[in-house]
């Protein structure tokens, strides 16, 4: 197998105590486009969260090519879900987007030229350029995504997490997205994304994570993508035509 | 104005300014409540350091109960962190906790200390001139002057140098801890700031006022701005012009200082609230009408849109076939006609090119609800702004 992009080892997540995430062991090679499945509730969010650091884990390590997640911020970027900031928040789409360049430039240093070019090129990839002054409340729920995904860009790293990106968006919007990611992968970029229509995996996806509290399985989508995976993982019997 | 007026101006204003600052970052994290926990949850710690002192105006005191005021964050977090009650029952549980232990602390001692509970709830701007600082001799100015000076210039210091950083970890916390810039260190550091800034200004302006300074002045300027630093510009500038009005205010009827500011605080915030552009009430109002009037003009267009019979696009008859009441009637025609979306020949109302388009293009959006279609819409009518 090629490079481990990112390697999590025995994690356990709590909350107050109580573990949400059990003992999970995951490799996620390097340049594959990875969708993460599982009911509400399963522990995905919490999962990103431990990799980035914002969660501290009882037990268990993460590694980003081989070296604890402190020292790689740089080439990690992340898009939490879009319900968990306050869109009413006095700021513009564009000001948002440079937030993105925040993590390279470091404590106190303000952002200049480069970065808020940096912030207009990642803006008009992804067809937003025209609401850069809009402040983000006045943008809709797809648009709010897009801006969302602008700013990973911005922080143009080699890792990109993504909690929930379709959530809310139109049909066009989504598949703006997805091609957005399926270009990121084309350049070598690892993207993870936690996602919730089962029918577009193995459209949009390479690689699969099950998860519910544990780790089910991972691998390629079209190894391990199937109704005994997706039973044991939802609890229901499980039957999704899969397009081959 | 004497001297003392001036100062007592200088004072309130600064204090007012030092409020602000914390406070637009208070507001926009939801966190109001906290300030009142910590203006309230001071007091023991000013006891205490009042007894070590024996001066009210000495650092050590306000250093110690600024770290009483981080106590009680402390705590909340802790008890909220349990899971077992919510953020604003743990304040409700911590601070009245911490002030009846003030309380009692003066009550005990009261024959020794001549704090009294009056005085730490509302201040007493009035008598802060008569307590001057004096540096080998030379009479350099109120000692709570330069108190609140110093407390202002640190954090007018530490918002030029982290101004990023706040604003990142305000709106994002998620991205911010993913970014480096440690969440909690950025909370305990603007939690450190309100502490101290309250109890450097409750000496002035009292416990209640403190928390009127720091909330209304940016709950306020929230009202006005979708920008950030123009926020703070007008939350400091709503917080100088009430004091400074508000100390006029007490002047001509002779009543408390804190008092009359806070009135003024009231006052502004009230009239920004019915009055703000975008976000005021009676703007509010006055958008919700005209959508209303919109969709009746669509509702109206698309009704001509399908009636081809001349019957039924009778001026008199609309009232019937639509069943609006006559007023609005006239309006949502007067409407129409004015955009020239329609027009009217012997008492026949029919669609133009134009009225036609748009009806399609409407009805379009409201079925497919897609954003990038009014786009341009929002241009050439108004029925989709805001
Ligand atoms: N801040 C929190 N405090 C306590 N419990 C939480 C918190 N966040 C999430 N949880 C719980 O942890 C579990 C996993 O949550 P999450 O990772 O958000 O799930 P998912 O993203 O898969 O829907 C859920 O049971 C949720 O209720
Ligand atoms: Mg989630």
């Amino acid at each position: 197998m090629d490079n481990i992009a990112v390697k999590v080892d025995d994690l356990t997540v709590a909350y107050n105590y109580k573990p949400v995430l059990w003992d999970i062991d995951l490799e996620i090679p390097e340049g594959v486009l990875m969708a993460i499945v599982g009911p509400n509730g399963a522990g995905k969010s919490t999962l990103i969260k431990a990799i980035l650091g914002i969660l501290k884990p009882i037990a268990g390590s993460v590694t980003i090519y081989g070296n604890p997640y402190d020292k790689q911020r740089k080439l990690v970027a992340y898009v939490p879900q879009k319900g968990s900031v306050d869109w009413d928040f006095p700021t513009t789409a564009l000001d948002v987007v440079m937030m993105g360049t925040y993590g390279s430039l470091g404590w106190i240093k303000r952002p200049k030229q480069k970065e808020k070019k940096a912030a207009l090129e990642a803006l008009e990839k992804v067809g937003m350029l025209a609401f850069k002054n809009r402040q983000i409340s006045q943008l809709s729920g797809g648009q709010q995504q897009r801006i969302f995904l602008a700013r990973a860009l911005a922080q143009n790293a080699s890792i990109y997490f993504m909690d929930e990106p379709f959530q809310g968006v139109d049909a066009t919007t989504e598949i703006a997205i997805i091609n957005i990611l399926k270009e990121l992968r084309k350049a070598g970029k690892t993207v993870i994304v936690v996602h919730h229509d089962l029918q577009t995996v193995p459209e949009y996806f390479d690689w699969v994570t099950f998860l519910n509290v544990k780790k089910i399985a991972t691998g390629p989508v079209k190894d391990i993508f199937n109704d005994n995976n997706l039973t044991k993982t939802y609890g229901i019997n499980y039957k999704v035509s899969i397009q081959k | 104005m004497n001297s003392a007026q001036i100062e007592i101006q200088l004072i309130a204003s600064l204090v007012a300014i030092a409020c602000a600052i914390p406070g637009t970052f208070l507001v926009l994290r939801k966190m109001a409540m906290i300030s009142d926990a910590i203006s309230h949850s001071i007091l023991p710690g000013i006891v205490i350091g009042f007894f070590i002192t024996q001066d009210l105006n000495s650092p050590l005191l306000i250093v110690l109960a600024a770290l009483t005021g981080i106590i009680t964050v402390v705590l909340v977090e802790y008890i909220q962190k349990t899971g077992l009650v919510k953020e604003d029952t743990a304040i409700g549980l911590v601070f009245p906790a911490m002030f009846s232990i003030g309380v009692i602390m003066i009550a005990k001692n009261a024959n020794d200390i001549h704090l009294d509970v009056d005085a730490v709830l509302l201040g007493e701007l009035a008598f802060a001139p008569f307590d001057r600082l004096e540096i080998s001799g030379v009479d350099v100015g109120p000692k709570s002057l330069w108190i609140i000076g110093s407390i202002l210039l640190v954090t007018i210091t530490l918002l030029l140098a982290f101004f990023k950083e706040l604003k990142v970890s305000t709106f994002d916390k998620g991205l911010a801890a993913s970014l480096g810039f440690s969440p909690a260190i950025i909370h305990y550091g603007l939690m450190s700031v309100s502490s101290v800034t309250t109890v450097g200004a409750f000496d002035a302006v009292g416990a209640i006022l403190v928390v009127a300074l720091m909330i209304a002045p940016a709950a306020t300027a929230y009202l006005l701005t979708t920008d950030l630093k123009k926020m703070l510009g007008l939350a400091i500038g709503f917080g100088a012009l009430s004091a400074i009005s508000g100390y006029w205010f007490a002047h001509w009827l002779d009543a408390s200082i804190a008092g009359s500011i806070t009135t003024m605080l009231g006052l502004l915030f009230l009239i920004v609230y019915l009055f703000a552009p975008s976000k005021g009430v009676i703007a509010v109002m006055y958008r919700e009408k005209q959508q209303r009037t919109e969709v009746s003009l669509l509702t109206f267009l698309l009704h001509l849109k399908n009636h081809t019979e001349k019957r039924e696009r009778h001026v008199n008859h609309l009232q019937e076939h639509i069943n609006w009441q006559k007023v609005r009637a006239k309006t949502v025609l007067d409407l129409a006609l004015k955009n020239n979306m329609i027009t009217i020949s012997n008492d026949i109302v029919s669609l133009t090119k134009k009225g036609n388009t748009f009806t399609s293009k409407a009805i379009d959006y409201i079925i497919t609800n897609e954003d990038t279609q009014i786009e341009d819409m929002k241009e050439d009518f108004f029925l989709f702004r805001g």
